[in-house]
């Protein structure tokens, strides 16, 4: 178990934990900030790196993946300690500090917390059928190819990460097939046109209908989409037409199913941790205070009436919330930051 | 600042946009889908997956669709803001004013 001892630990590398751990360094304060996506940069970096931002202070235009990649410059003047990767879990109160656990059991001591974490944690859209065999073969991430090595394998998506699944895992499993509900794939060109020359059997558009097995997944039935529907029409269709009707429905034999199916954010965790919400939104006062003892909360996640969820509002909010929580890091730091230009 | 249903999507409902939404607002009705606008987070992903162009920034409308800025908000006076379409499933009916009447199968 890792364990640190900081002055205020962040949850969430979005813009506005970034620039909140900056802020926190301009103060004097030890900074932890936690993640669990394994990349800084929250929403920007996950949903939109390439998408042209124009309403960022200073900035008439910058690409997210740019303006991210700053502020990650920009917090490491305060030497963070980053633990990416490490979702936050549990929240413990102290009576000078509070504690956070991650999912990997580090533990952060700090004497407050701010808390920026957007929409919340990205988890693994779940597969809608064959739930029940998750780690009994159906997994979400692959985490040592060798794992898949020998088997048959059924990758289930159409974007980046369901092609780059299929294509890794050829050369160790004993067959690899990949499942998409669409006839194009949303992966890149390239890599779309190394799967068409693969041995990868490529079934589209088709989806998951089940997966069976005794303990362990040992098939997935899959469905040509619009098969049910077309039944109908098949009636009293030349004998031509049976083949056909005959792939609408397929059993392939598998003992790994990856469902890459993409991320949903949830709040997740935060929310058991007894914090004042309204609309999956954490409430604050005009300090960027939380209904908890040194708990803070800005940007996205942060509500009050007459909210605007901006980045540049994010920023606004953490510098807020950095000088309002200085004072129960250190009694001889006010409120009052000083300006950072007098710093030079 | 959301996204925004058309009418394009009516009858069509092919649900790419569902399967790109990173925060699960895009709610089935009867004929066509609907963006919750509390939900959105206005991250842009679905607008492009779309195949009959019915998604649009509600600052991008054609003036010809402007009303669907109103018709996607009221869709969801009866349902709030439920945090995610898969809890939902298909709601069995569609806002007055966005389908014609008739129509469908």
């Amino acid at each position: 178990m890792t364990a640190y001892d900081v002055d205020l630990v962040i949850v969430g590398a979005g813009p506005s934990g970034l620039y909140g751990a900056y802020y926190a360094g301009f103060r004097g304060m030890s900074v932890a900030v936690i993640d669990s996506l394994p990349e800084p940069g929250g929403q920007i970096s996950a949903l939109y790196p390439e998408k042209e931002i124009f309403d960022v202070a200073g900035f008439p235009a910058v690409k997210g993946q740019r303006l991210v990649d700053e502020l990650v410059a920009q917090a490491a003047q305060a030497n963070p300690v980053l633990l990416l990767g490490e979702g936050a879990v549990e929240l413990r109160h102290h009576e000078d500090s509070v504690e956070v656990v991650t999912d990997a059991g580090t533990v952060v001591r700090a004497k407050a917390m701010l808390l920026t974490g957007g929409i919340g944690t990205f988890t693994p859209r779940e597969l809608p059928v064959g739930e029940d065999y998750l780690g009994r073969g159906l997994r979400y991430f692959v985490r040592r190819l060798d794992e898949a090595a020998g088997h048959d394998v059924v990758v289930v998506g159409g974007g980046d990460s369901a092609v780059d699944w299929a294509l890794a895992l050829e050369p160790l499993a004993r067959s690899v097939t990949l499942v998409h509900r669409r006839p194009a794939f949303r992966a890149h060109e390239r890599s779309v046109a190394t799967l068409r020359s693969s041995s990868v059997r490529v079934l589209t558009p088709y989806e998951v209908a089940g997966i069976g097995g005794e303990h362990l997944v040992d098939e997935v039935v899959v469905e040509r989409v619009g098969a049910t529907s077309r039944v109908g029409v098949a009636d009293g269709a030349g004998e031509g037409e049976r083949e056909d009707d005959r792939d609408d429905r397929l059993t392939l034999p598998a003992q790994t199913v990856v469902a890459a199916l993409g991320f949903i954010a949830d709040l997740g965790p935060v929310q058991k941790w007894g914090l004042e919400l309204r609309r999956r939104h954490v409430l604050v006062d005009r300090s960027m205070r939380t209904n908890l003892p040194r708990v803070f909360a800005a940007g996205d996640i942060s509500d009050y009436d007459g909210k605007v969820r901006l980045i540049s509002v994010g920023f606004g909010e953490a510098a807020a919330a950095v000088n309002n929580l200085a004072p129960l890091v250190n009694p001889a730091l006010g409120t009052a930051p000083g300006h950072s230009s007098d710093a030079a | 600042m959301v996204y925004v249903v058309t009418d394009a999507c009516v009858d069509v409902q092919d649900r790419s946009c569902v399967e790109e939404c990173p925060v699960d607002c895009i709610y089935e009705g009867d004929r066509m889908m609907y963006i919750q606008p509390d939900e959105c987070v206005d991250c842009g992903r679905c607008e492009p997956v779309c195949p009959v162009t019915s998604i649009f920034h509600e600052d991008d409308l054609p003036p010809e669709a402007a009303r669907f800025a109103g018709i996607n908000a009221e869709f969801f006076a009866d349902l709030g803001s439920p945090g995610g379409a898969r809890k939902v499933g298909r709601v069995g009916s569609d806002h007055p004013a966005a389908v014609p009447p008739g129509g469908g199968s």
